[in-house]
C-alpha cells in the first residue's frame, strides 16, 4: 500500500519535470500567434502575421507597431547560417570518421594522447574556445568571417561525430571485413562495401549531430565572426538585447521545429541496428 | 605497428585531422595561454613583454601605475563559483527524483522519457532563454498570470535578480544532469534494495546506504558536467541577469569586446580552464573514465 501510493508521488513529479521542460517551449510557440501587438503575453485572438512579418510581407500588424526588423538581415544570417553549417558538417564528418577508424582498427602509441585530444574540445567551456580561437585569428592575421566560423566550429564538431561513430564501430562485426578481404577485395572495396554500410548510420547521425550544434552555436560564433558574417542565433541574440519583440516568437517557433525534426531524425539514426 | 602499409594507412587516417587540431585547437589554446602572460597595450592590443600582473589582478592586486587594491574582480569569480554551485545542487534535487522515476517504468517508456528530456537540450540557447525573458520580465507570463488571478496588484522584479539567472542556468542545463544520474540509476541493481529492505532497512535507510551510494558516479559525473559550463557561462547572466548579476563568463566577454584588455582577459580564461581540469582530473582517478559514463 505504502509503495504504491509512493510510486504515485513519484509519477506527479515526473509530469512536473515534464512540464517545466516543456512548458517554456510550448509557451513560445502558441504566443508566436498571438494578434496582441502591444503585451505578446495578452492573447488577443489568432494571427499568422508574425510568420509574414519576419518574410518581409505587409501584413496589419507592422503597420501600426514599429517592430519592424530588417528581412534582408534575417535572411542573409539564415543563409549564413545553412552555409556554416553545411561546411562544417562535411569536414567534421569526413574527420571525425576517419579518426574514429583509425582509432579502432590501429594500437599505437599516442592512442591516449589522441583519446584525449578528441574529448578535450567537448569539455572545455565554450567561451574558453570562442576567444582563444578570436586571439588565435587575430595573431594570424586572419579576417574574421564566415571562413572563421566554419574553422571554430570544425575543431570541436570533429570530436562529436568521434564520438558517435565509436559508438557504432565499437558493435561492429569486423569478421565481415576478414571475409571481404579473403575473397579479394582490396582496401577500398571492403571500406566502401562492407565497413562504410555497417557504419553508416553512426556517420549520419553524427553528421546530423554536428549540422544541429553548427546551427545553434552561439557563443564561439558569437566572438568570431565578423561584421557581416552574422549567424541565426547571434542575430536573434542581438534582437534581443534590443528588446523583446513578437516577431522573435515567430522566427523561434521555426527554428524549434527544425530543430526538433532535425534531432528526431539524428537519434533514429543513431538507435537503428 | 606491424606493417609498414599499417603504418601509412594510419598516417592518412590520422593525418589530416592532427593537422586540421594541431593548428585550429592546440594553437588557439597555446596562443591564449601565451597571451595571459603578456602585457596589456595602452589603447588595446598587446606589448610583447612578459607581465606577471594579469594573474594578479583576478586576485586584487594590480600595476600601481593603473589603478589600486580592488578585489572587485575576486568578488566576481566567487560568486561566479557560488552561481555554479547552486546550480549543481538544484539540478541534483530536481533530476534525481525525475531519473528514479523514469528507471521504474517499462522499456518503451524509458526510452521515449530519455528522448524527451534530450530533445530540447538541441533547441537553440537563445530560444530557450527567450522563453524565459517572456516569463520572467514585468509584463511577462509569470506576473500578468498572478495579476489575473489577484494574487498580486503590482508586478514584481524577477528577471535581472540572481534568481532569475539560476532559473535559466537549471533549464539550459538540465539534461548534463539528467542523463548521468539517469544512467546510474538505471543501473543500479534492484536486488540489493530489496535486500536491505528485506534486512530490515528503512526506505530512508536503503536510500542513504545503498541507493545513494551506489549512484554517486552518476552524480559525479552530472556535477562536473554542469559546473564547469555554469562557470564559464555568460549568455545567461547576460540575457536574465542584466548588468546587475555579473559573472566571470560576463567579464571575459567585456575585456575582448569592449575594455580590449586581452590579457587580463586571457588569464581569466586560463583560470576557468585550470578549474575545469582540476576537477576532471580528479574525477578520473576517484571516479572512471569518461567511456564508461557514456
Amino acid at each position: 500500500m505504502k509503495r504504491s501510493w509512493s510510486k504515485q508521488v513519484l509519477g506527479v513529479y515526473g509530469m512536473l519535470f515534464l512540464v517545466f521542460i516543456y512548458a517554456p517551449i510550448i509557451m513560445i510557440a502558441v504566443f508566436s500567434f498571438n494578434s496582441n501587438p502591444i503585451n505578446m503575453m495578452i492573447w488577443s485572438g489568432f494571427t499568422f502575421d508574425w510568420y509574414l512579418t519576419i518574410f518581409g510581407y505587409p501584413t496589419q500588424l507592422n503597420e501600426q507597431t514599429l517592430y519592424v526588423e530588417s528581412t534582408d538581415q534575417l535572411l542573409k544570417a539564415v543563409k549564413n547560417s545553412l552555409l556554416v553549417a553545411t561546411s562544417t558538417t562535411t569536414i567534421s564528418t569526413v574527420l571525425g570518421t576517419m579518426t574514429a577508424l583509425a582509432l579502432y582498427r590501429y594500437r599505437f602509441r599516442a592512442q591516449r594522447f589522441y583519446q584525449g585530444l578528441l574529448y578535450m574540445p567537448m569539455v572545455m567551456p565554450d567561451i574558453i574556445l570562442g576567444i582563444a580561437l578570436l586571439v588565435f585569428f587575430v595573431s594570424v592575421g586572419m579576417s574574421l568571417g564566415r571562413v572563421s566560423i566554419i574553422i571554430g566550429h570544425s575543431t570541436f564538431l570533429i570530436s562529436y561525430v568521434f564520438v558517435v561513430v565509436s559508438a557504432r564501430l565499437a558493435g561492429l562485426d569486423d569478421t565481415l571485413e576478414q571475409a571481404s578481404a579473403d575473397l579479394g577485395a582490396n582496401e577500398w572495396v571492403t571500406f566502401r562495401r562492407v565497413t562504410l554500410p555497417q557504419i553508416l548510420p553512426g556517420v549520419i547521425g553524427g553528421a546530423l549531430l554536428a549540422f544541429i550544434i553548427s546551427m545553434d552555436d552561439l557563443v564561439i560564433t558569437y566572438f568570431i565572426s565578423g561584421v557581416d558574417s552574422t549567424t541565426l542565433p547571434v542575430f536573434i541574440y542581438g534582437m534581443l538585447r534590443r528588446g523583446v519583440k513578437p516577431e522573435i516568437n515567430a522566427i523561434a517557433t521555426i527554428m524549434l521545429v527544425l530543430s526538433f525534426v532535425i534531432a528526431s531524425l539524428g537519434l533514429y539514426f543513431r538507435r537503428r541496428h | 605497428m606491424a606493417r609498414r602499409g599499417d603504418r601509412r594507412r594510419l598516417a592518412f587516417l590520422l593525418g589530416p585531422a592532427t593537422l586540421f587540431l594541431g593548428t585550429c585547437f592546440i594553437g588557439p589554446m597555446a596562443v591564449m595561454i601565451a597571451f595571459s602572460f603578456l602585457k596589456p597595450g595602452l589603447y588595446g592590443g598587446v606589448e610583447w613583454s612578459f607581465y606577471h600582473l594579469n594573474y594578479g589582478r583576478i586576485l586584487g592586486w594590480a600595476d600601481s601605475e593603473w589603478e589600486s587594491f580592488d578585489p572587485v574582480y575576486a568578488a566576481i569569480f566567487l560568486r561566479s563559483v557560488r552561481i555554479a554551485l547552486t546550480n549543481v545542487a538544484i539540478l541534483l534535487v530536481i533530476c534525481y527524483p525525475a531519473a528514479l522515476w523514469v528507471s521504474g517504468l517499462s522499456a518503451r517508456w524509458r526510452t521515449l522519457l530519455v528522448f524527451l528530456t534530450t530533445l530540447p537540450f538541441f533547441v537553440s540557447l537563445v530560444v530557450r532563454l527567450f522563453a524565459w525573458v517572456l516569463i520572467l520580465r514585468p509584463s511577462g507570463f509569470l506576473n500578468s498570470s498572478l495579476i489575473g488571478l489577484g494574487l498580486i496588484s503590482e508586478p514584481f522584479d524577477i528577471i535581472f535578480t540572481e534568481t532569475a539567472v539560476l532559473i535559466g542556468m537549471v533549464y539550459v542545463m538540465l539534461p548534463f544532469m539528467f542523463l548521468p544520474v539517469y544512467a546510474s540509476v538505471e543501473k543500479l541493481d534492484r536486488s540489493l534494495i530489496e535486500a536491505s529492505s528485506d534486512l530490515g532497512g528503512s526506505p530512508r535507510q536503503t536510500f542513504f546506504r545503498v541507493t545513494l551510494p551506489l549512484t554517486l558516479p552518476g552524480i559525479a559525473a552530472g556535477a562536473v558536467l554542469v559546473f564547469i559550463p555554469s562557470l564559464g557561462n555568460f549568455i545567461v547572466p547576460d540575457i536574465l541577469g542584466g548588468a546587475k548579476v555579473m559573472m566571470i563568463g560576463n567579464l571575459i566577454e567585456q575585456q575582448f569586446l569592449s575594455a580590449r584588455n586581452w590579457p587580463f582577459g586571457a588569464a581569466l580564461s586560463v583560470m576557468i580552464m585550470v578549474v575545469m581540469f582540476v576537477l576532471i582530473l580528479i574525477y578520473l582517478r576517484r571516479i572512471g573514465r569518461p567511456e564508461e559514463s557514456a
